[in-house]
Order: C-alpha cells, then structure tokens, then sequence
C-alpha cells in the first residue's frame, strides 16, 4: 500500500472521489457478475427445453458449461465484494485516522464542549454508519441496478406482461423493509443502551459496595437490578421479535408475487404463450432479484443514516483548535527565563485571574500559594499554554509564548498535574509516558531513578506485577496519594526547562511529603522550578513566594519577609505548624499504605 | 494491503506488549464443550421445560416441512406445469406458497420460544450473580477489578445465552433435516442421489476449510474492536496528559497501529464472508446446472429434477451451521467456566456463628480487646478497648491512619476480627444475622454515594419514599428548601453517581439518609473537604437534628462537633491514647490539645472564596 499523504480528504464526496478506481473496478465486476447471471438463464431456457426434449444429450455440455461459468461467476462475486467492501474499511480507517489527528489538535474549549463520551459514540458508532455507507451502501445500490436489469433483460423477452404482474409487489416490498430497516436500527440501538444501562448499575453498585454493606441495602440494590434487568430482557426479546420476523414479513410479500407468476404464468404456459424452460427461467430470475429488492430499504435507510452520521463526525473535522502554533520558528536554545505580564483571565464570566505578574528567572524557585479557587492552579496552567493564553502576557526568553510552537512551549515548560490521569497500561510505562522508548534498558532505570525520587518506588513494587502491574480505570486502581506521585515521577522524567508542579503535596502522608520536598530540592539544582502549594512548608524553600487571592497577588517576598507581615501567608503558617506538630505523632498511614 | 512485516520492536517493547496482550486477552475463547457446565447452565434452563419441549417440537415440525417443500415443487412441476392444468397450477401455487409461510411462521414461533427460554434463563442466571456477589466479603472486593466483576455478570452471561438461543437446539433441527434430506434423495432416485453424494466431500472439506479463518477473524475482530475502543477513549480522556508532554506523535502511532490492526482483521474476514456468500449464491445454481448434466444422460421426470436440486442445494447449509453453532457452545462453555467458576467462590459476608453469649452491660458498642489488620502482619487494630453508652455522644479524633474509620467498619462487622469482641447492644456482632446487625446502624461516610435514582429514593435508601416523611426529614434538617428549589424537586435525578450535586449537598443527602432509617446508634465521618460556607451553616444544623435522642459515633474533624460530645477518644496508630471531655483533654495538654490549637487557628483564619472553577486543559 502506497504512503498516505499526510492529510486525506475528510468530505464524504471527496472520499468516495478518492477511492474512484477501487469503486470502478467494483462496478466493472459488479455488472460482469450479472452478465454472466443473464448469461446463464437464458441458456438455461435452452438446457431445459433440450433436456426435456428428445434431443437430451445435448444439454450435457450445456450443462458443464453452465456449471463452469457459475463457478467463475462465484470468483468475481468474491472479488467484488473484497475490491468494494476494502474500499469501504479504507475510508473508515482513513477517516478515523484523520479524527485522531484532529482530536490530538484540538484545545481545552473543544473538549469542555463534547464530552468522552459524545466523543467515542462519534468515533465508532457513527463512524460505522459512515463506512456501511461507503461499503456496504455503495455495492448495493450499484449491485441492484445491476440485477434489476440483468433480470428484466431475462423476463421481459420472457414476458414483458408477467414481468409487470412479478414485480407488481415491489412498492409495497420497498415500503415493508424501509420501516422494517428503521425500526431494526432502533431497537438495535435501545438493545445496546438497555445493556450499558445493566453494566453502568452493576458497576455502581459494585463500586459502592462499601455503603451497601453499611445500610443493609442487598436487597435494595437486588430490586433496582431486578428492573435494569428486565429492561434488559424486555429489549433483547423485542429486537428477536424483530429479527423474527424479517423472514416471514418478507416471505409473505414474496409469497405474493410467487402467487401471480403462477396463476398468470400457469395460464400463459396454457396458451402456449410460454414454454416449460421459459416458465422456469423466469421463476429464477425473479428469485435472483428477491434478495437485492428485498434490501433495497435496508440499503436505502444506511445510506440515511451514514449521511446523518457524518455530519455528527463533521461536528469533529470542522472545529476549530484553540491553541495553535505560533509564526515562529522553534529557538535553538531555551534558557528558560519566565516572565508573567499583568496576566488576567476568565473561565466564560468567571474572573479567575486579575493583572498577575511575575518573573521567574533560571535556575530559580517560585511557589504561588493561596486557597482553593485563588485562581493558583489557573496560572500553572497557562504558562505553558493548557488553557488558551491571552496574548501579551506570558513570555519565555522574552518571546510571548502565543508566538512560538506549542512544542518548545510545551518542552520547556514540564507540567505535572494535580489531578493525574494514568492509562490503562503498566505502571513504567504510565511513568515512562514522556519517554520516546519508554522500554529500553536505560529508560527502565530513568523510571525507577524518577519514581524512586518520587517516593512512589516501593509502592511499586508491592504491586502484583511491580512495575509491569496494569493500573488505570481497567487496572488496578491505585490511591489518589500514588497517583499524585507516579504524575510527579512523570513530570521528572520529563526533564523540562521550567518545571511546574501543581500541588504536589495534597494527598500524601507526613513522610512521604518530607521525601518529595527533598526531591525538588534536588530538583531545584536542576532546572526552574514553579510550585504551586497550600503548604507552607514547600513554599518556604522556595527562592520567592507570591500569594494569591481571589486572582490577585496579595503578597510577595521570601518565607522570612512573609512570616513577618502578618498577612495570609503568616496565617498559613501559624495553621500549618500546629498541622506539622500533630503529624509529628502519627505514623504512616496504614490504610493509605493498603492497596484498594 | 497485508501488515507491515519488519519487526522494529525493541526486546523491552515486546516484553511490555506482550505483558498488556495478557492482560487484554479476556475476550478470547477456548473451552471446549463441558458435562458439568452443561447441567449447570440446565439449573438455570430446567423452569422453562415446557417451552423447550413446545420449541423442539415445532422445530421438528418446521425441518418436516422444509424436507417437504421440494416434493410439492416437483409434485406442481409434473402435474401442473408441464401437464398444463391450469386448477392444478393455481391449487400449487397456493400449497407451495402456504407451505413456504407455515414453515416461516413456525420457524418464528420456535426461534422465539427459544429466544425466550434462552433470555429468562440468562436474566436469571445474571441475578444470581449479582445476588452472589452482594453476599461477598468486603476484603474479596478490594482485591478485585470492578470492570472484571461487571463482565461476569454481563459478557460472559451474553456469550452462554447467544450459543443457547441459537445453537444447541438448532443443531438437532440440523441433523433431522440432513437426516431426511439423504433419506428422501434415495428414495426420489438413487443413482442420482449416488452421483450428487460425490459432492460431500469435497463440500465438508470446503465448510471445514473456511470454518476455521472465518471464526479466528471474527474473534480477531472481536478484540480489535474492543482495542480500537478502549484506546479511543483513554486517549480522549487522557488528552491533557498527551497535550502537556507534547507526545502526539507516540498517541498518534499507537492509535494508528491499533487502527491499522483493526482494519486488518476486518480486512481479512470480508475476503472469508465474500468466499462464503459466493459459495452459498452458487451452490443453487451449480446444483440445478448439474442436475440438467445428469439429465442429458439419463432422463427423469423434470420435476424430480427440480426436486432434487432443491434438496442438494439444502443439503450443505446444516453440515456448515453444525460447525458455526459448535463456535458459540465453545463461547457459551468459556463464559459458563468464568460465571460458574466464580459463583463457586466461598468467603461469605460475615456469616454467623458462635460467639461468646451477649453481655448486656448497658453499653450501645463495645470492643474488648480488639487485634485486626487489613494485611497479615500490618495489625492496624492492637488490643483495642473501648465503650460507648446508650444515649452518648463520643467523638472519635486522632491523625490520619489511627483507626478510627476502620473501627466504625468492625462494628458493623465488614471485616472479621483477629481476636478479641466487637458487641453492639450487648450482642457478639459474630452471632448476629448480618442484616440485623447493620440494621441498627445508620451511617454517614465521608465519601458519600449516591445512587441512581431520585433525591427521594436516595434519602430513603432502599425503601419506597414515603413523600411525607422524606420531606419530613428534610424539614428537619433544614434542607427542603434548597432541593425543593432544584428543578424537580424531590422527584429530579441525581445523575451519574450523583454528580449534578455538590460535596454539601451530597452531604445533607447522606443526613436525611440517615434521619430518615431513623437506627438507634449513628456512625457519622465528617468531611474533610472544603464546602461552600452556606452549605456548612446548612450542616452545622443539620448535625444537631441528627444527634439528638441517639446514640452516636462521630469521626470529628470540626472543633465545633468535638465540642457537642459527651466524651472524646484519642486514637493514635491503633491505641487508645486519651479520653475525657473537651475541658479534660486541654488540660491534660495532650496529643487534643495540639489539634485543638490547629483547629483554633483555622477558624480564625478569613474564609476564601469559594466556589470558583479550576479546570485544566
């Protein structure tokens, strides 16, 4: 298969446009298959009146070469669906390929938008529909005109009255399926639902055992089970009436014509209008188009459904991202000097930032502390561009960050999240994540250098599998404490310019907390560091302190200047001396040491 | 259009695939047919006998008629058609289509019936597991993955009633009408019949040929599918993640090659269904075409002709379903093996047994005694004592790890002890009925749930609300009005996992809880998290409705609550290190009084705003 180019088109004409010849040639063995249909029941009208003749012996070969040309008609009806349905997964890969490329560009303001889960029902559900469409949809509709004129080709010289008597049916045979395709994709679709519904409540319930226990609920949460169950049941039996029923509907409609050429046939036989091998070949004609016709509202009904489907997935090719890369071209050197200009930002209406402003010089250390929603979390993230920066007030090396490309932004400026994501992969990998072979030999001792100075190492290792154990929503699940440290063993590894950290501190234990301090310590000769932190004790090791409230800096200075004013800094760390002193007398947390 | 085929992959790449192969690999299915799964799988099947026994007989009745057919067309062909007798063409045209739709119409009631049989049966059997579940002990949940548990009771029961519904009973359809097909061919003609059997091999072997690729590609597809899925939506969930570390291009291959797998596998399984739709579109033409052969040799009636070509172009479809419904008894017996497997599983939730006698020293809870650990070898608990007295009000403080939720835990008995007694009301909690005992509780945690449902059935937890007494509660905790205010009310949903409510009002949904099950000891832990400073007022009330007239255990972590009990316990790493009330406790100069400072200062400190939105990318 040649390279893709790097973007394909993503219009649905312009997908079939690109898949033209595979489509052509499909066409080609589409109508040399019902040729060789036509072919076959005309000489089959010969065969049989020679056969029921005196002159048997003649059908013999006849009869072989019958056989033969069905046998090379099987090969080219396999071709074609191969060439056609190929075409079909091609363009569904492609156009998945290019939702992919669109999603990894899209920004924060997208995915407030559309959520996960609107998002996957686009990517596969109706990224089927769209590729039953150019697959399925397409080979029928051509595969239909075909038959219908390879068979009337056969009939009408037959009988042209007769054929009009047969096909006297069809619009009622068209108007039975079309409903009959709705309403089978609709109980299809509630069937799928009644068993997420089944899955969502079980897992519910199994996720909040703990307070089924505590209530005595069993008998409870049996009942409510009970009734997702019988939905359940109640839709899985309504889609096999359904599915049931397809045959006989559609047998009867049949049975229908079946009556007419046999009464109006039989007579035309009996008026020697039509002889035995003409009556014969017409049955099998009008057999040969029972199936295409019968599909036809099935097919009819895909294609509305992929054209619907598309314009879903149009919701996803045509939005427009965010965060771009700025005109610039990447620098050869990052020192890595950050400065924040009168920075000011808003979540719609929501002020969260007002005229911030700060430098952070290399090699230097910065804590921002306040409250929750002081607005702290808001400017870690977008100093590196997570949330669409404003223009004019984030600038790194003196270049504003809007004007360079995402990737040296990005590069320079580590960030480790607050609340971390792990993906369902192995605990290396998950902490390799930034690692371009996160496998190597030299890359699984970076790992274990980084956990182990996140203090998330032993841990680890306690796992079933150590650091080849699965974790994530499928795996194990570890604690919201573990989490925070394999993102912070992330944000190490990653070996950025500028390392943010957000809260790294909010749910782990007095000793834990003591190991991680040092390890930004550590840190600290390395790189930049910006952390953000309720704790005083992180804070004050830091080279300057600004304290936000409300959007605003309140304060700044270092730990010393800070105690001495008075000041919500001075609060903070009243408050959190105590905190430290009632630590002191506690032990690791057993529980927290248990792995859920 | 094949895969690429150098292998770039490092040794340490393919270890780690290899090790997430493994661990994705539960759809794959292998076992094979199974007596004793059989009977147990017939456990569940034996209420709807009458129904199975209904369903095989019109199935006997419909392959009947569908042996019958061809013998009507070669009856209509002979006498009507080529006879020219026009009363007989019409009368044929009648049986034939009427024989067409008996056969269609039974075919529906037998597929129905058994469809029928097959989902009660499965809906029983996934109650079952769920029931089973439930009667589990807690520490078997904390070892397992929720998503594993959920396709026991979904999937695996799936994959045992698909082979149901529309196998085994089909298979003796199958072999009836092969049976008869064979039997009627003799007796129509046997030198024909002769002839036509030369074609069986060479068909078994094609059926036995395509079987096999066709069903390792739609299993293929199968786990492609579910690849291609999962990695979607770790990749869209996990957006931010990839932004931040700027690893595009690694989601971008990663995607790719799943992409590309899956594509694959569809790839190859239509170049198997077309070879199958092919040969089942040719079969009926390649037969009639061979018969016409057989005829120029040696004439026979016509009809007979038709007849047989009929019954050849039949006779192959139930020697390739055999093999297709030998698939999903294969697929039924691997789901059976997991579900059955697990409900063989012991470890029942706190079952009773013999304790010591009950003990009535006028104490609501005591624990005399008490060792207990989570983990063999970290005790968490070491001979632990204490007591509460009807009617009192104890908090229970002490740093993170003391022991004080796990305490709560044993006295509800979610965990068996080591040694020592946990009594409630006088009464060893190990000779009580579960349901008896946890009866007597009402529990707010800290991490409160709520369940799918409405705020109404959510304070009444497990019962059917009684409106007047919901809203009774609510009133009373001073919490109406606010979910009143919601639009609808009582009767609104509280969305996925409660999600449409905020920690404060999730809070007073778990004290209406609470008030509404109206138990006579109360087991309270506070939340730590931080609550609108409106909603906290709401609480502080709330807590006072719901402490009264009660025996209570609270997990305090406000000054304010510490303050309304009767007496304080001090927890450190599982002891017991102080008691006595508040006064008491500062003046002893303790590990409280160092809290008591910690708390004084907080409450001294301005209150941020809350309420703001911080969202990462």
């Amino acid at each position: 298969m040649p390279e893709l180019p790097a973007r394909v088109p993503t219009g649905l004409v312009a997908q079939l446009a690109r898949h033209g010849p595979r489509y052509g040639v499909g066409v080609l063995l589409l109508g040399a298959y019902q040729v060789s249909q036509y072919w076959f029941d005309t000489r089959l009208r010969v065969a049989i009146n020679d056969a029921l003749g005196p002159h048997h012996s003649r059908a013999v070969w006849l009869g072989i070469a019958l056989i033969a040309v069905m046998l090379g008609a099987a090969v080219v009806r396999v071709l074609s669906r191969v060439v056609v349905f190929n075409a079909g997964r091609d363009a569904e890969y492609e156009l998945r390929r290019e939702l992919e490329e669109r999603l990894l560009e899209l920004g924060p303001s997208f995915y407030r938008r559309m959520s996960t889960g609107e998002i996957m029902s686009r990517v596969t559900n109706d990224l089927q529909q769209v590729r039953l469409l150019l697959g399925f949809g397409v080979l029928n509709v051509i595969n239909t005109v075909f038959a219908l004129v390879s068979a009337l080709a056969v009939t009408i010289p037959i009988s042209g009255k007769l054929t009009i008597a047969a096909l006297s049916p069809l619009p009622l045979l068209l108007l039975v399926s079309r409903r009959l395709s709705h309403e089978f994709y609709t109980r299809t679709r509630d069937n799928q639902a009644a068993l997420g519904k089944l899955s969502a409540r079980v897992q519910t319930s199994i996720a909040g055992v703990r307070v089924i226990r505590s209530f005595s609920l069993e008998d409870a949460e049996l009942a409510a089970f009970d009734r997702t169950n019988q939905g359940y049941l109640d839709r899985s039996l309504a889609l096999a009436r359904l599915r049931g029923s397809l045959g006989p509907i559609m047998q009867v409609t049949i049975a229908v014509g079946i009556l007419v050429v046999f009464w109006y046939g039989g007579s035309l036989v009996l008026n020697h209008e039509l002889d035995a091998g003409g009556f014969l070949t017409f049955n099998r004609a009008l057999g040969r188009l029972t199936w295409p016709l019968l599909s036809l509202g099935f097919v009819l009904g895909m294609v509305q459904r992929g054209r619907a489907a598309y314009d879903r997935l149009r919701d996803v090719y045509l939005a427009e991202p965010d965060i771009v890369d700025g005109p610039l071209p990447e620098p050869a050197v990052v020192t890595g000097r950050l400065e924040v200009k009168d920075l000011t930002f808003a979540y719609g209406t929501n002020q969260v930032l007002r005229g911030v402003s700060l430098v952070l010089e290399p090699g230097r250390s910065l804590a921002i502390v306040g409250r929750t929603g002081s607005g702290k979390s808001t400017l870690a993230v977008l100093l590196s561009r997570l949330q669409p920066t404003p223009r004019g007030a984030v600038f790194l090396d003196g270049v504003d960050v809007c004007d360079l490309p995402l990737k040296t932004v990005r590069g320079a400026i580590g960030y480790a999240q607050q609340n971390a994501f792990l993906f369902s992969t192995t605990a290396a990998r998950n902490i390799g994540f930034p690692l371009d072979d996160p496998d190597s030999p030299e890359s699984i001792a970076r790992i274990h250098a980084a956990a182990v100075e996140a203090r998330v190492h032993e841990e680890i290792l306690a796992l079933p599998d150590g650091y080849d154990t699965v974790v994530g929503e499928r795996g194990v699940q570890l604690s919201g404490g573990q989490k925070q440290r394999v993102a912070l063993a992330m944000a190490f590894i990653s070996d950025p310019r500028i390392l943010i950290l957000d809260d790294p501190l909010s749910a782990v234990d007095a000793r834990t907390e003591r190991g991680i301090l040092e390890a930004i310590d550590r840190q600290r000769a390395k790189r930049s560091v910006l952390l953000v932190t309720h704790r005083v004790a992180a804070a004050s090791r830091c080279d300057h302190i600004v304290v936000l409230d409300k959007g605003r800096i309140i304060e700044q200075g270092t730990h010393a200047e800070l105690c001495a004013t008075g000041g919500l800094y001075s609060i903070f760390a009243e408050e959190q001396r105590i905190e430290h002193e009632l630590e002191k007398l506690g032990r690791v947390d057993p529980e927290e040491a248990r792995v859920a | 259009m094949s895969q690429p085929v150098i292998d770039q992959r490092s040794d340490g790449q393919k270890r780690t695939e290899k090790i997430l192969a493994a661990f994705h690999d539960e759809d794959r299915f292998t076992k094979s047919y199974d007596g004793r799964l059989a009977r147990q799988i017939w456990r569940f099947l034996s209420p709807h006998r009458g129904m199975i026994a209904l369903s095989v007989v019109v199935l006997l009745i419909t392959s009947g008629l569908s042996l019958v057919r061809p013998l009507v067309m070669r009856d209509g062909i002979d006498n009507a058609v080529l006879a020219g007798n026009r009363a007989a063409l019409v009368r044929f045209g009648l049986v034939f289509a009427g024989v067409l739709l008996a056969e269609q119409v039974l075919g529906f009631v037998h597929m129905y019936a058994m469809q029928i049989v097959g989902a009660r049966a499965m809906s029983s059997l996934r109650r079952e597991v769920f029931r089973f579940l439930h009667g589990r002990r807690l520490s078997y949940f904390d070892r397992q993955l929720v998503g594993r548990l959920v396709s026991r009771v979904t999937n695996d029961v799936d994959a045992i009633l698909e082979a149901f519904a529309s196998g085994a009973v089909n298979g003796i359809g199958d072999v009836v009408r092969l049976v008869g097909i064979v039997v009627l061919m003799i007796s129509l003609d046997w030198r024909l019949s002769l002839i036509a059997f030369i074609a069986v091999p060479p068909v078994a072997l094609f059926v036995r040929v395509i079987r096999k690729p066709m069903r390792e590609a739609l299993r293929e597809i199968r786990a492609r599918t579910s690849r291609m899925n999962a990695i979607t939506n770790e990749q869209v969930s996990g957006m931010s993640l990839i932004q931040a570390y700027g690893r595009q291009d690694t989601a971008r291959r990663d995607f790719d090659d799943t992409n590309l797998a899956y594509r694959h596998a569809n790839v190859i399984s239509i170049k198997w269904e077309a070879i199958q739709d092919a040969s089942i579109d040719m079969v009926g033409s390649v037969c009639l075409a061979s018969i016409i052969v057989a005829l120029g040799y040696r004439p026979v009636s016509f009809g007979t002709v038709v007849a047989f070509s009929a019954y050849l172009s039949q006779f192959f479809e139930p020697i390739s379903q055999l093999a297709q419904r030998y698939t999903l008894v294969q697929g039924a017996m691997t789901g059976a093996e997991r579900v059955f497997g697990l409900l063989e599983l012991g470890e029942t939730d706190a079952e009773p047994k013999a304790g010591t006698g009950p003990n009535d020293t006028g104490a609501a809870v005591s624990l005399e005694h008490v060792t207990f650990s989570y983990k063999p070898g970290i005790p968490v608990l070491t001979d632990l004592s204490l007591s509460i007295k009807k009617g009192e009000k104890v908090a229970l403080v002490g740093p993170t790890g003391s022991g004080k939720t796990t305490i709560t835990a044993l006295l509800l008995r979610l965990y068996d002890i080591e040694s020592g007694t946990v009594r409630v009301f006088g009464d060893d909690v190990v000779g009580l009925d579960r349901h008896a005992l946890r009866r007597r509780f009402a529990v707010v945690p800290q991490d409160v749930v709520l369940f799918p449902g409405t705020v109404a059935e959510n304070v009444a937890a497990g019962e059917i609300p009684d409106p007047s007494r919901v809203r009774h509660v609510l009133e009373r905790i001073g919490a109406l009005d606010l979910f009143l205010a919601r639009e609808g009310g009582l009767d609104a949903d509280v969305g996925e996992q409660g999600s449409k409510f905020s920690a404060g009002e999730r809070q007073l949904i778990a004290f209406a809880r609470a008030l509404y099950r109206d138990a006579p000891i109360l087991i309270l832990d506070e939340a730590t998290a931080s609550i609108d400073s409106d909603t906290e007022s709401r609480l502080q009330h709330a807590l006072e409705e719901l402490l009264k007239d009660r025996t209570a255990l609270v997990i305090a972590h406000r000054l304010s609550t510490i303050r309304e009990a009767d007496r304080i316990l001090v927890l450190k790493t599982g002891k017991l290190v102080e008691q006595g009330t508040h006064d008491e406790l500062i003046r002893a100069g303790g590990l409280y009084a160092k809290l008591h400072e910690l708390q004084f200062s907080r409450e001294h400190t301005p209150q941020a705003q809350s309420g703001e939105v911080v969202a990462t990318a």
